[in-house]
């Protein structure tokens, strides 16, 4: 159905490992440093492409603001030495800007405009939280009873994700602690290897004692969020902290991080000349609106779209990349689509792995593209729900 | 070493991060005094390490014994192997480790070299002897030792006993006492290096009196608490539920204290821990650090042990109505005589442990204290009584009394065949307090107050019956307040109404009094006699004189139920609201009016062309923390407890307190975004937040960073007159009426409202909740106008008393007052 000239691929994918927010191993790493630092990465994995050729530079984050305020797509690139010929754009779709700017980017090439794109996504919630410095809401949304709903935090249309689906609060506290067990049982055998790019943080403190600033420095390779004490009964025993009597608690929602991810994508002429295999082609993306106070439901209405346009059926795709944003949300999801709990997250998702708002849609593509090829796997799907009430989804095809 | 020179603390150490040495570091920062905590080394692990977990405790304990939670962050960490060489900056080394005489004497050897020789070394022990550890020091150390025992909590019990030892050198027990009264704010007695000193000794065996008694008569011990708690003016608490809370471990240690020290002591056959509390202490029942001891919590409901069967069950023992009756006697001498009458087992009860207690206390007067009144002031401020048990005794009628205890001395029915002192017998004596002093046994005569220059800063220092309790001179007097002054350029107002709540007699009596200060004075100085400061408005019109005046340290007493008391109290504040009757009569323009004369009144605090001071201790609530916030000068002590807590009640504060927090956000933005800042005072007035401490006000905003903490509540007149003298010696002008204040506005308003939207959808708030939540955010941004519009400050005066009139004709706010009225407790509808 689409009108493409040629197809986007996807040569390179790579990301920080993902940080807690607010007080984790990247509280003091900026936003702008980050995406720099992968931006260089995911160049560094094409040897042979000169970076000037690079088309255009498109950056999801979902609080574009202060730290990662003014263009960030374009300081971060600066910044990560890029020439000063290659343009840089910051997208927001919240939790699906990294995949929304794969798919900009992706379109570019496929529209025949673009040969060389690169798409990535950056968050710091350590730096940024949730709903910016200054969150301020229009009178206009009082008005009228149907808008009172985009006044609404995401822990509340969680809740009532949660009872429209009739999602139990063991049911929730279950896929949480599945979450961790995969996301560990991955660490350990080394799953995030390929998609990450050790992280060295550099930290300037003050010494009382000496009166001296000490720079402290470590690296580090894995995701922060993981934690292997979490249990189903210890699950159990939090509170709830969106609703009185709900049950959407803060063990059974993604985690608040700090991380960014990077892809490079190319047509097949750019992939010849400058000497890269593809780890996949990029097929489909679409996005959907649902009613803002059940947005986790978003990916119900995107992901049938998107199929119908790629022509594949559900059955067809071996590994779903769906965000957690909420356990109640994605087993709504699950539960409405009928989607095999086998195929979904199998490396554990945002409860354990967490989630770097705007950079998550780039990290999990680099999960799943690495993942597929690992798995000899064939067709994936990141997809997600957005807060004001949308959903997204994109196919890709491992190569 | 000087006597010349001040003694001067710069930093104070206390050695061991037990319980009580943790609490006295809490309350030194407090005080703003530099503090080094002390315990061994961590075995593992950072080396302070215990020294941190016990700070980090200090977070959680409850009532807290830090001003905030800020604060613990002051204190600094040390141990015995790497910091001794600390201690020679410390002008102040308190020992408060574990009641071990020879684990005492191993810390003063190996801490003695590093003390400073101006340095004050004392120990909180509360039982050992001071002599005996004072010969574990050096001969030169012993003249700077002495006994400093402080009571749990320390932060929020007055009592400080202070012991020499026979080498301490009578000037650094001087420097001491102004330091712990003025630093500290505590209220000192010198005590004698006798066991358990002097209130340990009273209260102590006060309990094992009530046990015995209770024993004897067949008493539960949930009866017995029945009966020993407020209704006697003592505490909450009581007798069982004390032991619970100070642990029955401590209290059982006390007592073996006493029965090894004490053996020719005439009760010492009751020095004995009873064998049911034997076994709860072995079965590690120690009360609510175990959360098992006298009583239990099953549940929703309170088990109590019965000590025949050592079982627990329901505990549900009353006072018989005819003794409640009795105890309601405001007469003092028919009360006692109705008790002793009586021949109802829970009369005979409480006058035999009156008897026996009064009949103890008259005998070891001369042996623990100097003076009865140390002794009465020692219970007071240790165990919270409101009388002390040689008050009482003199209230009741000293020598009919005294013949009554000596008929049942001789019938074999008192604790101790041991007769009555002489002095206690002499014919025609009426008691032991009067205008000269307290009787002292040892001289044989009333020994007058102590003349420590300290004590010049307490004008009005706490009474013990028999005492003059005048207060200055009239300058005017109404229904409402009382204007006076002390002989001085300074006036003074008190208010008149029962927990000293503002009705309009009380706003027409301090108008009166800033007309009268602007004509004749140099200030304006609001202070009240006792505590509370304010518990807020009073629309209804107090009959002349009617109500008592609140109870002193009736907050500090039930520190233990402190968030509870000061819910109910906010309560009993809003009870008192009266509107009820108004609203019935429909009488909607009257509140208004006087709604618009509070606003009235608290613009002219602010206007005045006097400095007005607000002298603050105890709760100040509602319209009590509006004047504060209008006065020139607030002048708190730190157990003052202040809130705007009108929400509770389903109104809004509507007597300037929005509209100077409307100011105060945009003077704190400094032609900024003020949003974070008016977020908070919309957090504090919409929760009805109410400071754990002066301190704590003052991070919420109720108090200015100008305003003055104060620590001692007896010292609070005089430092609020120097404030004032201060404020009119700098040529005191009021402050210009601002014109144009800068609002949030409209978007700031449903900013609040999305936040509180989610509120409501969580069912966290009820839809009135939510609509009183609205009210206080439309005042607070300045109405449904565009932020950064300019008004003054009659625009937010008329937003607040719209308001708060729209509220009023709510069924809701109504059904919410009506039932705080009934039944004292909130209404959440």
């Amino acid at each position: 159905m689409t009108k493409q000239v040629q197809d986007a691929y996807i040569v390179a994918a790579t990301r920080t490992p993902v940080g807690k927010a607010p007080r984790g191993m990247f509280r003091n790493v900026r936003p702008d440093d980050m995406l720099a630092y992968v931006l260089k990465a995911a160049l560094g994995k094409c040897p042979g492409l000169d970076a000037a050729a690079v088309e255009d530079v498109i950056v999801g984050c979902a609080m574009p603001e202060a730290e990662q305020g003014m263009n960030v797509a374009r300081i971060g690139l600066l910044l990560a030495g890029f020439p000063d010929n290659v343009p840089g754009l910051t997208i927001n779709r919240f939790c699906s800007s990294g995949v929304q700017a794969v798919a900009f980017a992706a379109d570019r090439i496929r529209l025949g405009e673009a040969d060389v794109m690169i798409a990535a996504g950056t968050e710091s919630m350590s730096m940024v939280p949730l709903g910016g410095n200054k969150p301020t809401y229009s009178p206009a949304i009082f008005e009228k009873d149907e808008n009172l709903a985009i006044a609404y935090g995401m822990g509340i249309t969680a809740e009532s994700v949660a009872a429209r689906w009739k999602v139990s609060r063991e049911e929730q506290d279950m896929f949480a602690a599945e979450s961790h067990r995969r996301a560990l049982r991955a660490m350990d055998s080394g799953e995030f290897r390929d998609e990450i790019t050790p992280f060295v943080v550099t930290e300037k403190v003050p010494d009382l004692d000496s009166r001296e600033i000490k720079i402290k420095t470590r690296e580090v390779e894995n995701d922060e969020g993981p934690r292997r004490d979490t249990s189903p009964e210890g699950l159990a025993r939090l509170k709830p902290v969106f609703a009185a009597a709900g049950s959407v608690t803060a063990g059974n929602s993604s985690q608040m991080s700090d991380g960014a991810g990077a892809v490079v994508l190319m047509s097949e002429a750019a992939m010849k000349r400058y000497a890269m295999a593809p780890l996949g082609r990029f097929m489909g993306y679409a996005v959907a609106g649902v009613p803002p106070e059940i947005m986790g439901i978003g990916p119900v209405k995107a992901i049938p779209k998107v199929l119908q346009r790629v022509g594949l059926r559900q059955d067809d795709i071996d590994w779903i990349e769906l965000n957690e944003a909420f356990a109640a949300q994605s087993l709504a999801v699950m539960k409405e689509l009928g989607l095999d709990h086998a195929r979904v997250n199998p490396l554990g998702s945002a409860i354990a792995l967490g989630h770097p708002l705007g950079a998550t849609g780039a990290i999990r593509v680099a999960t799943l593209l690495h993942g597929l090829r690992r798995h000899k796997k064939k067709y994936g799907m990141v997809t997600m729900c957005i807060g004001t009430g949308m959903g997204a989804a994109g196919v890709f095809e491992a190569l | 070493m000087s006597t010349a020179s001040p003694f001067i603390v710069r930093k104070a150490a206390v050695l061991g991060a037990g319980v009580m040495g943790a609490q006295i570091a809490a309350h030194l920062v407090n005080a703003n005094v530099e503090a080094v905590l002390f315990e061994l080394p961590a075995k593992e692990g950072d080396p302070n390490g215990n020294v941190l977990k016990a700070v980090d405790n200090l977070r959680k304990l409850e009532p807290s014994p830090l001003s905030t939670s800020s604060k613990a962050g002051f204190i600094q960490a040390a141990n015995y192997d790497q910091h001794l060489d600390l201690l020679k900056e410390c002008d102040v080394v308190i020992e408060a480790i574990s009641e071990r005489m020879d684990w005492k004497a191993d810390l003063y050897r190996r801490v003695a070299p590093h003390i400073s020789d101006r340095a004050i070394f004392a120990t909180n022990t509360s039982g050992l002897s001071v002599n005996k550890l004072s010969e574990s020091l050096p001969q030169e150390l012993r003249k700077r030792f002495c006994g400093v025992h402080f009571f749990n909590p320390p932060r929020y019990m007055h009592l400080v006993e202070l012991i020499a030892c026979r080498e301490t050198d009578p000037a650094i027990l001087d420097d001491l006492e102004k330091f712990l009264v003025t630093t500290l704010g505590k209220g000192v007695i010198r005590a004698k290096d006798t066991p358990n000193f002097i209130a340990n000794r009273v209260g102590v065996f006060s309990m094992l009196a009530t046990i015995h008694h209770a024993q004897q008569f067949k008493l539960g011990f949930d009866t017995v608490d029945a009966l020993t708690g407020a209704l006697i003016g003592r505490p909450k608490s009581a007798t069982f539920r004390t032991a619970d809370v100070v642990g029955l471990d401590t209290f059982a240690h006390v007592v073996n204290t006493m029965k090894e020290t004490l053996p020719g002591d005439p009760w010492h056959r009751y020095y004995d821990v009873p064998a049911w509390l034997r076994t709860l202490i072995d079965q590690g029942a120690l009360g609510q650090k175990a959360k098992r001891g006298v009583y239990q919590k099953q549940g929703k409901d309170i088990h109590v042990l019965d000590p025949a069967t050592g079982n627990y069950r329901l505990a549900e023992g009353k006072a018989d109505e005819s003794v409640v009756e009795i105890l309601k006697n405001k007469i003092p001498a028919e009360r006692f005589a109705q008790l002793h009458a009586s021949t109802h087992p829970q009369a005979q009860f409480l006058w035999s442990i009156f008897r026996d207690s009064f009949h103890y206390c008259a005998v070891h007067l001369e042996e623990i204290a100097g003076n009865a009144r140390d002794l009465d002031f020692a219970i007071r401020w240790g165990f919270g009584w409101e009388r002390g048990p040689f008050e009482l005794w003199q209230a009741a009628g000293w020598s009919r009394i005294a013949n009554w205890i000596a008929e049942d001395i001789a019938a074999g029915k008192a604790m101790a065949h041991i007769s009555l002192p002489a002095w206690a017998m002499e014919p025609g004596r009426s008691g032991v307090h009067g205008p000269q002093g307290s009787f002292a046994p040892a001289t044989h005569a009333y020994q007058p107050r102590s003349t420590l220059p300290v004590y010049r800063r307490q004008a009005f220092p706490d009474r013990l019956l028999g005492e003059d309790t005048r207060y200055g001179e009239t300058i005017f007097e109404t229904d409402g307040v009382r204007c006076w002054h002390t002989g001085d350029d300074i006036a003074i107002v008190s208010f008149k109404s029962r927990m000293h709540a503002i009705g309009d007699d009380v706003l027409d009596g301090v108008l009166q009094a800033i007309e009268e200060a602007e004509r004749n004075y140099l200030g304006l100085l609001i202070w009240q006699t006792e505590p509370p400061f304010s518990v807020g408005a009073n629309l209804k019109k107090t009959p002349a004189g009617g109500g008592k005046p609140g109870q002193p340290s009736a907050v500090g007493k039930f520190f233990r139920q402190f968030k509870r008391q000061a819910e109910s109290l906010a309560l009993k504040a809003a009870r008192q609201l009266g509107v009820a009757d108004q609203l019935m009569a429909g009488k909607l323009a009257e509140v208004e009016h006087l709604v618009e004369q509070f606003q009235y009144t608290t613009q002219q605090l602010k206007y005045s062309m006097v400095p007005t001071v607000a002298a603050v201790d105890g709760l100040a609530l509602g319209g009590g923390c509006e004047f504060i916030m209008h006065c020139d000068r607030a002048v708190a002590t730190l157990e003052s407890y202040i809130g705007l807590v009108e929400v509770g009640v389903g109104l809004i504060p509507a007597g300037g307190g929005c509209k100077e927090f409307a100011l105060r956000a945009a003077a704190d933005a400094r032609g900024g975004d003020m949003s974070p800042y008016l977020q908070k005072y919309f957090k504090a007035v919409a929760m009805a937040e109410t400071g754990r401490s002066a301190e704590h006000a003052r991070e919420i905003g109720y108090l200015r960073p100008t305003d003055r903490i104060v620590m001692n509540r007896f010292e609070l007149l005089e430092i609020a007159k120097a404030e004032l003298r201060a404020l009119a010696a700098a040529g005191y002008r009021p402050p210009l009426k601002p014109r144009a204040i800068p609002v949030a506005g409209r978007s700031a308003i449903a900013t609040i409202r999305a936040f509180m939207e989610n509120m409501l959808a969580g069912g966290y708030i009820s839809e009135h909740d939510y609509l009183i939540g609205r009210k206080v955010a439309t005042v607070m941004c300045g109405g449904d106008i565009e932020g950064g519009s300019l008004v003054d400050e009659q625009w937010f005066l008329d937003l607040e008393r719209r308001n708060f009139m729209e509220l009023i004709a709510t069924e809701k706010t109504q059904e919410r007052i009506e039932h705080m009225l009934k039944t004292g407790k909130p209404l959440r509808n």
